[in-house]
């Protein structure tokens, strides 16, 4: 470690503690300002010259955006999303993934790049044909409108990142395995995957949040009421009501607590993921 | 940081070379890599079928729509004819040139400034010597951050009557600006709110990149006496290069893509002075219902997004090789 040792007050009160602290405050003023507002009254929300701390500190915008408004509906359709696609996207790219980082497959690399641009590819440029072809066959406005558009599209990104765990992990097990007698679907179960289960957490933590965030498709496919999903209600939250941003940023704060806390608990898979090659955008 | 068994950037180059086969019964051992080859193919199969049905044809039918006349019927669209018209109706239109403008200039700077700040941020953060695992996952909140919701609380911040940012403003004494009301300022805002949730996954990113930096550099760079500034520029920064590189070619291209951000905070206004290229093409197919020409901006953004992908990892790779 380049750490200079550092004595007396010099310990605490350094450049890199000062720096730490601005970047701090940098990335949790923004986070206060949701919470702060979540916690006034509904008439101290709009107040103005706009009040620094709540006082008094009131859930009135909790209980207004679960009673008055649906946002418990969105958070229950952004879960069922989220889960199911989450589910899928492990299950197959597990088979996927194990396929390009371990068996003598034709043709893999050819595959991996095409993978590659399609987890780059521009949503827009696909949401109208998604659009008429959910249409003709009478999915819009429903949970498989998103979950199998979201498996698909995020499935290449999880394929890589399992795929590159798939790749580290040593071929004597598995040979052993297989002289024994066990078919490749055991094999993957029993002894690739206990292997891989850190990749697996990284795959799901991505995929979880990227459902979880997605706002395009959800706005062209999803926008009946009932199964809106946490951006899409957010974000068309305003056009209907006169905007109450305490009970916005009520429904915010329990949405961004699950996620928030799922990202902090499995932080070391997370900043692996990142660092293994990429996120889609 | 990282978990050892994951070797860093994988993505960008090429997948390692294939081990020979070791020399045995020469048929037995053919017989068994073509029945892992096929069953590599058997299992990927359920994935690749989703992701070609789901991706491949709209992707496919999207550019058949940019070529063609399209009308909407009640059932669907109706496609005729083969014609370069959409593509030179958005060529000549105003609306168009500005978005592909605003988006290149949005990603330019936004990118620049968050690689910067970034960098910075991982700087200072790798010389912590407490709680840096704490920090790290306070960085990954602005990440995994709904955009859309970020991009409501920026709104409220920004409001003239009662947002926390004029309120700062009157007290230092420039007055109570309306933010959103003009193309500088919207922009600029725009840009700081892109700012604030993405800084974070680039300091992740390069703060990974450091810490896995060998050590000994550092080391004889000390013996030598050499400053901060010049260990920075001659060690630390040629090696990290990659992981940089890689950071912004992840930021170049959703930045490129940016839909939310404007859409909830500006809605691409005033005027259409915050409209981006994903945002233009969204209105004109499903506002304006042009399929034809809201197509041709969607498959040329993609086009562009793509080229600049391949020429990004050709560079990229033509340098890893004269650097190895």
């Amino acid at each position: 470690m380049r750490n200079r040792s550092r004595r007396g007050w010099r310990r605490v009160f350094n450049g890199v503690n000062l720096a730490t602290v601005l970047v701090f405050l940098f990335i949790v003023i923004p986070l206060y300002w949701m919470v702060a507002t979540a916690f006034k009254t509904p008439a101290n929300v709009d107040a103005s010259p706009p009040q620094y701390f709540p006082s008094p500190l009131s859930v009135a915008n909790f209980h207004d955006a679960f009673v008055h408004y649906t946002f418990g509906r969105y958070i229950v359709n952004s879960v069922i999303v989220a889960v199911v696609a989450t589910a899928l996207v492990l299950a197959l790219g597990t088979l996927a993934g194990y396929a390009m980082g371990r068996t003598p497959m034709r043709g893999k690399f050819t595959v991996l790049v095409i993978l590659l641009m399609i987890s780059v590819f521009p949503e827009i440029a696909v949401v109208v044909p998604l659009y008429a072809l959910l249409r003709d066959i009478g999915w819009l406005n429903s949970y498989q409108a998103l979950i199998i558009p979201y498996t698909a599209f995020f499935l290449p990104f999880a394929i890589w990142i399992l795929r590159n765990y798939f790749l580290a992990i040593p071929h004597e097990m598995e040979e052993s395995a297989r002289i024994d007698g066990a078919n490749p679907l055991r094999t993957i179960w029993s002894i690739i995957l206990p292997q891989a289960l850190p990749g697996l957490f990284t795959a799901g933590i991505f995929t979880f949040t990227a459902c979880w965030t997605e706002f395009l498709m959800a706005l062209s496919f999803d926008i009946n009421n009932n199964y809106r999903t946490i951006p899409v209600g957010t974000a068309l939250f305003g056009g209907q009501f006169i905007t109450s941003y305490g009970d916005l940023f009520a429904a915010s704060v329990v949405a961004v607590v699950p996620i928030a806390a799922l990202v902090f608990i499995f932080r070391r898979s997370v900043v692996s993921g990142l660092t293994a090659g990429a996120v889609k955008g | 940081m990282s978990t050892p068994s994951v070797p860093p950037q994988p993505v960008l180059l090429p997948p390692a070379p294939e081990r020979p086969a070791p020399p045995r019964d020469r048929r037995r051992g053919d017989v068994f890599r073509r029945q892992q080859a096929r069953l590599g193919w058997g299992l990927s199969a359920p994935a690749l079928v989703v992701i070609a049905a789901v991706t491949i044809f709209p992707i496919c039918y999207a550019i058949a729509m940019s070529v063609s006349n399209v009308s909407a019927t009640g059932s669907g669209f109706s496609l005729s004819g083969l014609t370069g018209n959409n593509y030179s109706i958005i060529v000549h239109n105003a609306q168009w040139q500005y978005a592909l403008f605003f988006t290149v200039f949005y990603t330019v700077v936004t990118v620049a400034v968050e690689v910067l700040l970034g960098t910075c941020i991982a700087l200072v953060l790798e010389r912590l010597s407490a709680g840096r695992g704490w920090m790290m996952a306070l960085l990954l909140v602005p990440w995994s951050m709904i955009t859309v919701i970020n991009a409501e609380l920026w709104y409220y911040a920004y409001n003239p009557v009662y947002g926390i940012i004029d309120n700062i403003f009157s007290h230092i004494g420039l007055g109570a600006p309306v933010i959103l009301g003009t193309r500088t300022s919207a922009i600029i805002a725009l840009m700081v709110a892109d700012i604030w949730k993405t800084t974070p996954f680039v300091a992740i990113i390069v703060l990974a990149g450091l810490v896995m930096l060998p050590r000994d550099l550092y080391e004889a760079a000390e013996v030598d006496g050499a400053g901060g500034w010049k260990v920075f520029w001659r060690i630390t920064f040629p090696q990290l290069r990659p992981t940089i590189a890689l950071a912004v070619l992840f930021r170049v291209l959703q930045a490129f893509g940016l839909f939310d951000l404007p859409f909830v905070l500006t809605s691409g206004g005033p005027g259409y002075s915050t409209q981006s290229l994903a945002i233009l093409a969204y209105n004109a197919m499903f506002r304006d219902l042009d399929f034809g020409p809201g197509a041709a901006v969607a498959t040329s953004t993609a086009l562009l997004v793509v080229i600049g992908c391949i020429v990004f990892l050709k560079v990229f790779r033509a340098q890893a090789g004269t650097e190895a």
